[in-house]
C-alpha cells in the first residue's frame, strides 16, 4: 500500500533567505580562493593547452622514415581490424627502379583514406599494425568546418608528429 | 542372387572407409571427404605425387615409421592414424624446418589468409624455433619476374616443387627447374624467355605459399575480403568452371574450380583474366537512343527505349534476329518465343569461326579456337550461322553477352543492339539496350563436348543494365495493356 508522505514545509523552509546566504557562501568562497589565492580548476583553453596522459588517442598519423617514405605497406589489417569501417586503402607495386628498401617495402599505398567522422579512436588500427606505421597522436583538436576536412588522405597522414603527439 | 564382393576398406581415425584398388591413403581420404585432417604441401590431386614434404605422414597400426599417406598404397584392413602424438610431432618438426628460412611478411604476402603454411602452422606448428642464426636470404631473387604473368619471390618457397611437376606433366613444357640442393635449392627457369605456357595462373594456384604470385591479382585485394562464387568461364567453348572471388560487386580473380568432366583442376590465363570485360568501362551500362535527325546515341532511360522497342517491332514487316553465341540457351528459348514473327541467325564470328565445325583445341589441354561459350548450344536449338546473305530486313536486332563479335556490315535500317556491347561497337546502332553479362545471370551453355552446364548470378548487374527476361516482360505488358505505367513494373 502506499505510503503518504507529507510535503509540508516548515516557516524556515519557505523563508528563501537562510538558504539563499548559504549558497552565496560557497560562491563567495570560490570567488575568493580563485581570484585572491589563484587556485584555479579551469584553463584559458584556446591558450592554455590541457595536457592529457601519453595513451590519449587523438587526430591519426602515419609514421614515416628518415627519408619521408611512409612506413605502411598497405597489408589492410588495420582496415581489417577496423570495428568503424572507416579506413579504406589502395595498394599498388612501388616502381622498382626508386625502391631502395628491396621486398620489405616493394608494396605501398595507392591512396590511404580515414573517415575521422566514423571513427570511434578505438586505436585497434594502431594495434594491429605490423610496421607501427599507423598511430594516433595526442592531437585532440579534431574540429573542422566543413565534412570534407575530416576525410585526411595519404598526403595529410603523412604529416610529421613530433614524439607521440 | 548375385553378391557383389564387398570394397576394401581402410580405417581412418575410426572411421571405416572404402576404397578403389590402388588408391594411396590420401585418395581414399579425398573419396571420404576426410583429407581436410591430414595437411600437405606437394601433393596435389591434379599432380603426379612426389611425396617429398613429409607433412602427410601418418601414422599406420604394425608399420614402425610413419608413412608419408600420399604415396602409400591403402590396402585392406588397414588402420591409420592421423592425429596421433607422433604423427602431430612429426608434423611440429617438419614446420619448424620449414619456418627457419621463411621470411616473416605475411602482412606484404598476397597468399596471407589461403597460405598453408599459415594455415598449418597455426594447427601443428611448434610456436617456438631453436633456430638463432641468420636466416637464408636470396638477395638477387627477392622478386624475380618469371614471366609477364608471373612473379617469384624465392625466399618464401617451400620447395613443394608443385610447380616443376606442373610444367613437366600438365603443360609438358618443362620451363621450371630446381638449381642447386639444400640450402642453396632455387626455382629457376630453364630459359631466358621464362615461363612461356598458357596456363601460368594455375602455377599461382598452386603454390602453396606467396612465392609464386599471379601478375594480374598481385597486391590488388587481400583474400579475405573476397567471396567465391562459383561459376563458370565463359571465354571459349570448353566452358570450365572456375571460382569468381568478388567483393563489393567487383570481380577480382578467377580460380579454377575442380571439375572432372571438363577442367579437371585447371583454366588457362585467357579465360582466367576474362572477368575484366564485365566491368570494363567501355562496357555500354545505360540505354541509349539515337533522336530522329542526330548522328550521335543520347543517353536515354528505360522509359524511353522500351517504348521506342516496342513501337518499332509493332511497326517492322521483316525483323531479323542475330543471336550472339554466348547467348544462354533460355535467353535464346525465350527470345524465339517471343518473337515468331522474327527471322533468327547465330553469330559467333570471332577469328572467322561461324559454326561448331569450325571449333578445334589449340593445344592438349583445354584452350579452344571458338571464343564463345554456346555455339553448340544454339546449333542444338537449331538455330543457324549469319551467312550475309540476309537482305530486306526493316529492323534487326543483335544480341550478345560480350563474348561474340559485333556484326560486320550494315543489314537493315533500323538496328539495336542488345546485352553487353562496348563504346566502340554501337557506333552505327540506332538504340543499345543494355544486357547482363554472364557473370551477372543465370543460365546454361553447352560447351564443345555437349556438357550442358548451367549456372547463376555471382554479381548484380552493373549500371541499368537488365535482364532479357524483365526486358521481355515490359514488352509483353505494354503490348497487353497498352499503358505506360506498365513498364514501369519490372525494371
Amino acid at each position: 500500500m502506499a505510503k503518504v508522505v507529507s510535503r509540508k514545509e516548515s516557516f524556515w523552509d519557505r523563508f528563501y533567505i537562510p538558504a539563499l546566504l548559504i549558497g552565496l557562501s560557497v560562491t563567495l568562497k570560490h570567488f575568493f580562493r580563485s581570484l585572491v589565492l589563484g587556485k584555479t580548476k579551469t584553463i584559458q583553453y584556446p591558450e592554455v593547452k590541457r595536457e592529457y596522459s601519453q595513451r590519449f588517442r587523438g587526430r591519426h598519423f602515419i609514421s614515416i622514415d628518415q627519408n619521408k617514405i611512409e612506413n605502411c605497406t598497405s597489408c589492410y589489417l588495420c582496415q581489417t581490424v577496423c570495428p568503424a569501417e572507416c579506413i579504406t586503402i589502395v595498394a599498388e607495386e612501388r616502381d622498382p627502379a626508386q625502391n631502395p628498401y628491396g621486398v620489405a617495402k616493394e608494396k605501398k599505398p595507392l591512396s590511404f583514406d580515414i573517415d575521422a567522422l566514423r571513427c570511434c579512436f578505438c586505436g585497434m588500427c594502431e594495434e594491429a599494425c605490423p610496421k607501427d606505421a599507423i598511430k594516433l597522436s595526442r592531437d585532440y583538436e579534431l574540429a573542422t568546418l566543413n565534412r570534407d576536412e575530416a576525410m585526411y588522405d595519404l598526403n595529410y597522414l603523412k604529416r610529421e608528429v613530433k614524439g607521440r603527439g | 542372387m548375385s553378391e557383389t564382393a564387398p570394397k576394401p576398406t581402410i580405417t581412418l581415425d575410426g572411421k571405416c572407409i572404402p576404397f578403389e584398388p590402388g588408391d594411396t591413403i590420401m585418395r581414399a581420404a579425398e573419396r571420404a571427404n576426410l583429407d581436410s585432417d591430414i595437411p600437405r604441401f606437394c601433393y596435389h590431386p591434379g599432380l603426379p605425387v612426389a611425396g617429398t614434404c613429409r607433412m602427410c605422414t601418418v601414422e599406420i597400426e604394425k608399420s614402425p615409421k610413419l608413412m608419408t599417406s600420399c604415396s602409400t598404397p591403402a590396402t585392406d584392413g588397414m588402420i591409420v592414424h592421423t592425429q596421433s602424438p607422433k604423427v602431430r610431432q612429426s608434423r611440429a618438426g617438419v614446420m619448424e624446418f620449414l619456418l627457419i628460412n621463411h621470411p616473416l611478411d605475411c602482412p606484404v604476402c598476397d597468399q596471407a589468409g589461403e597460405c598453408s603454411l599459415q594455415n598449418y602452422n597455426y594447427e601443428y606448428g611448434p610456436g617456438t624455433s631453436e633456430f638463432k642464426e641468420q636466416k637464408r636470404i636470396f638477395e638477387k631473387a627477392e622478386t624475380k619476374k618469371l614471366s609477364e604473368r608471373l612473379t617469384l619471390n624465392m625466399n618464401r618457397c617451400v620447395h613443394c616443387e608443385r610447380c616443376v611437376r606442373f610444367t613437366e606433366s600438365v603443360t609438358k613444357t618443362n620451363e621450371l627447374l630446381m638449381n642447386h640442393r639444400g640450402w642453396k635449392k632455387e626455382l629457376t627457369t630453364a630459359l631466358e624467355e621464362g615461363v612461356f605456357n598458357e596456363y601460368q595462373g594455375n602455377i599461382a594456384d598452386i603454390c602453396p605459399v606467396g612465392a609464386i604470385t599471379f601478375n594480374d591479382f598481385r597486391f590488388k585485394k587481400r583474400v579475405w575480403f573476397l567471396k567465391p562464387k562459383e561459376t563458370i568461364c565463359d571465354g571459349c567453348s570448353k566452358g570450365c568452371s572456375v571460382f569468381a572471388d568478388e567483393e563489393k560487386n567487383i570481380v577480382h580473380r578467377y580460380r579454377a574450380r575442380e571439375n572432372k568432366a571438363v577442367n579437371g583442376h585447371w583454366i588457362c590465363d585467357a579465360g582466367r583474366v576474362s572477368f575484366h570485360r564485365r566491368q570494363e568501362p567501355q562496357r555500354v551500362v545505360e540505354p541509349l537512343l539515337r533522336p530522329t535527325g542526330s548522328t550521335g546515341l543520347v543517353a536515354s532511360n528505360w522509359l524511353t527505349v522500351l517504348p521506342w522497342f516496342a513501337k518499332a517491332i509493332a511497326e517492322a514487316k521483316k525483323i531479323l534476329f542475330v543471336l550472339g553465341t554466348d547467348t544462354t540457351i533460355e535467353e535464346a528459348k525465350a527470345l524465339q518465343h517471343d518473337f515468331p514473327q522474327a527471322t533468327f541467325r547465330m553469330l559467333n564470328g570471332i577469328d572467322g569461326i561461324n559454326t561448331s565445325k569450325d571449333d578445334a583445341p589449340v593445344d592438349q589441354l583445354l584452350r579452344r579456337k571458338d571464343q564463345t561459350p554456346n555455339t553448340r548450344g544454339l546449333e542444338e536449338l537449331g538455330f543457324t550461322a549469319l551467312d550475309g546473305g540476309e537482305t530486306g530486313y526493316e529492323l534487326a536486332i543483335y544480341f550478345k553477352s560480350g563474348r561474340a563479335a559485333a556484326r560486320s556490315k550494315k543489314l537493315a535500317a533500323i538496328e539495336v543492339a542488345w546485352g553487353v556491347w562496348f563504346s566502340p561497337e554501337i557506333t552505327d546502332f540506332t538504340a543499345v539496350i543494355p544486357g547482363l553479362s554472364h557473370l551477372e545471370k543465370r543460365g546454361s551453355f553447352t560447351n564443345c563436348d555437349g556438357i550442358t552446364q548451367s549456372f547463376v548470378p555471382a554479381v548484380t548487374p552493373l549500371g541499368m543494365a537488365s535482364s532479357v527476361e524483365k526486358v521481355l516482360h515490359a514488352l509483353n505488358a505494354k503490348s497487353r495493356s497498352q499503358s505506360k505505367e506498365a513498364l514501369h513494373v519490372p525494371l
